[in-house]
């Protein structure tokens, strides 16, 4: 605590020995590949000034410290604090009948690490989540107290994730939310049938009630720093939460209403999807040639629409056609279906009819809005503006011109979509994790 | 057109503007060039006033503040060749106030806007990507070969950030330095440059490092074009956990 020379010691590695370092190597192989299924990884939505003693601050827009050979980011120390477990989840690598070599950390072990890793900046902070061997109680307490340390003992002010144990105890998930900056609970599977065929042992209820619990928590934690200053932080980044997809048969529509759910009436900051990575061969799980990566990006995609564009889950799918297109991306899926709502008049159009245009982000929208009120936006200017003309020309005009002579028949339409302009076809699996913000 | 040429530094480049605006041509009728002293070389050389160049700063930060910080990033990026552009977003700056950001459909502001912001993306960048190392004698050093000039923003991140420890940052290819004590932030240059040696733990960390960066990764999931588009090959020759590819 306070009083802290500039150069710190390293109790780690002071008493270190090769073989401490050793051990310590396959700890850390062991429990941070346990740990890579989980998909979420930002370090955004918290805002920490560090403290004068301490180390480490937050960055309201997050940052990422690297990318990994699959291609996501990493921005925190995502491990476990141990793979011992009891359950016997059909699609999880920690489950209790898998052959696997288990390893735990020590909370001091958790800790320096941390510590070194946020010293040379290869990190945000932590993400700590574990199997649960004794009881979840008993996991969580250790877990919480991980955090704990860091934060009162060693003036940690960086990002921590804390998972929450299903069925945990809510004084222990209070703790959790006093001392990270975002803590979630993974729903796992997207419907409780599932839950209850291929994760006998959790039960929908121990996922509901802490994710219910943090809510409130997090509102009431608001409603006192309305009135107080000082009064605590609840988890200032908000709750998220996972599933797998495709491990089980929902349609991408049941997940889509899971999740506007879970934004509505749980008050979530993310909801992530995770495509099933077959690791365990087991009778329930359905044989795949490879994780379903292609649907995980347009479940993606079409959560932004939920969140950011003003799309309710029925207007991007229907019972006769419940799963999403796997040519297009869900916005261009439904401007095909709508012919009757294009062409967009860009110069007079709202931004929600923006919007809705292909090619047509939040950003790009914003800025024909405020580029607009200086001279009427041209092809050209759609350009400058970074408006992905390759999907949008189809669909709008500019100053009630066309871009050249399209043919807006929908067949031909959705061949230009695909191919381009009759030059070299399009790779439809451009596979980008859009989820990492 | 009119033809105007200054001396190349940043000063000459804000204090021709600033004449350029007071003489009342058109800047959208109007060029401006370094001298190179080519014997073909056309326009009137606008001598370097610094007064000048300090009053337009003064008078651009009350009519429009965010101009005044797009303009500092683009000086970062140490771009040539945009000198016209930069005249012409000045001037539209005076008339629109800081709304002139939003005018990207001109070609000018575009220009200026999109520069600034390259240099805003590889601050960022660095913010993540920079690597400290321990030294022998318990102070910290990062090296760095950003293609902006983002020590300055930088080093003040990180001087919230680590607080608690002695860190040097160095630039290698511009050759300067930031130096934290744990109080105060300086800044300069280094001629000389060689690396210190690490402190007897540093390896050791550094190949925990490494073991975490192999395992996090997905195997079914390997993706090295969307690895490099996130993280271009030409930061890796500091970053730990890219050491030996």
């Amino acid at each position: 605590m306070g009083g802290r020379g500039a150069l710190h010691s390293l109790p780690l590695f002071r008493l270190s020995s090769y073989i401490r370092c050793m051990e310590l190597q396959e700890k850390i192989t062991i429990l941070s590949g346990a740990a890579r299924y989980d998909a979420s990884c930002a370090s955004s939505g918290s805002n920490r000034e560090g403290s004068a003693g301490g180390t480490g601050n937050t960055s309201q827009g997050g940052i990422c410290h690297s990318w990994a050979d699959d291609g996501r980011c990493i921005s925190l120390l995502k491990i476990l604090l141990s793979n011992d477990c009891r359950y016997d989840c059909a699609y999880c690598v920690n489950r209790s009948s898998n052959p696997v070599p288990r390893a735990s950390f020590t909370a001091r072990e958790v800790v320096d690490l941390t510590m070194e890793f946020y010293r040379r900046n290869y990190i945000e902070g932590l993400f700590l989540s574990s199997a649960v061997n004794v009881s979840p109680d008993h996991t969580m307490e250790a877990m919480v107290r991980v955090a704990e340390i860091l934060r009162n003992e060693e003036c940690f002010g960086g990002y921590i994730h804390l998972k929450i144990i299903p069925g945990s105890s809510p004084e222990l998930v209070r703790r959790a939310g006093l001392v990270a900056d975002r803590i979630s609970v993974n729903i796992e599977l997207p419907s409780s049938e599932s839950l209850h065929r291929l994760a006998p042992q959790k039960k929908k209820e121990a996922i509901l009630a802490p994710m219910k619990l943090i809510g409130a928590e997090a509102g009431v934690s608001l409603v006192e720093r309305r009135k107080s200053r000082n009064a605590p932080r609840f988890a200032p980044a908000g709750q998220s939460t996972q599933m797998i997809i495709g491990a089980s048969p929902e349609t991408d529509l049941q997940i889509l209403r899971l999740s506007q759910g879970l934004y509505r009436k749980m008050n979530l900051k993310r909801v992530y999807y995770s495509a099933f990575v077959p690791v365990n061969s087991d009778n329930r799980l359905p044989v795949l040639a490879a994780p379903p990566l292609l649907r995980e990006h347009r479940l993606y995609q079409a959560d932004w629409l939920l969140r950011f564009y003003g799309f309710s889950p029925e207007e991007i799918l229907s019972d006769d056609a419940p799963n999403l297109d796997e040519s297009f991306d869900p916005k261009t899926a439904w401007a095909l279906r709508h012919p009757e709502f294009f062409p967009v008049e860009v110069n007079r159009a709202s931004y929600a009819t923006l919007l809705r245009v292909p090619g047509i982000g939040v950003v790009s929208a914003k800025r024909i809005i405020a580029a607009r009120r200086f001279a009427p936006v041209t092809h050209e200017g759609m350009k400058k503006i970074g408006v992905v003309m390759k999907r949008a020309k189809y669909f709008i005009t500019c100053s009630g011109r066309p871009f050249d002579k399209l043919d807006q028949q929908p067949a031909r339409l959705r061949q230009s979509l695909l191919i381009g302009d009759g030059s070299e076809p399009k790779v439809p699996r451009q596979l980008v994790l859009p989820g990492m913000g | 057109m009119n033809h105007y040429l200054y001396d190349g530094t940043p000063e000459g480049l804000v204090s021709a503007i600033a004449s350029i605006l007071d003489s009342g041509d058109d800047p959208e009728q109007t060029v401006l060039a370094v001298q190179q002293n080519t014997l073909f070389e056309e326009g009137m050389l606008l001598r370097t006033d610094s007064a000048l160049a300090e009053a337009l700063f003064e008078r651009l930060r009350l009519r429009a503040p965010d101009a005044v910080q797009t303009l500092w990033y683009f000086t970062m990026a140490e771009t040539t060749e945009l000198e016209t552009s930069l005249l012409r977003y000045i001037a539209l700056a005076f008339e629109h106030g800081d709304r002139v950001n939003g005018y990207l459909t001109h070609a000018s502001v575009k220009a200026v806007v999109a520069t600034a912001r390259k240099a805003g993306r590889e601050l960022h960048r660095m913010k993540g990507l920079l690597r400290f190392e321990q030294l022998r004698d318990g102070t910290w050093l990062a090296r760095m070969e950003p293609d902006c000039n983002v020590i300055q923003p930088l080093a003040r991140h990180f001087s919230r950030r680590l607080r608690a420890q002695e860190w040097f940052i160095y630039d290698a290819g511009r050759h300067s330095a930031a130096h934290w004590d744990g109080h105060a932030l300086s800044f300069g240059t280094l001629e000389q440059f060689s690396r210190p040696e690490l402190s007897a733990e540093e390896e050791a960390v550094q190949q925990l490092w490494q073991t975490f960066f192999k395992t996090i990764a997905i195997p079914e999931r390997k993706n090295p074009r969307l690895q490099k588009s996130n993280m271009p090959a030409k930061y890796w020759k500091y970053l730990t956990e890219k050491q030996g590819e």
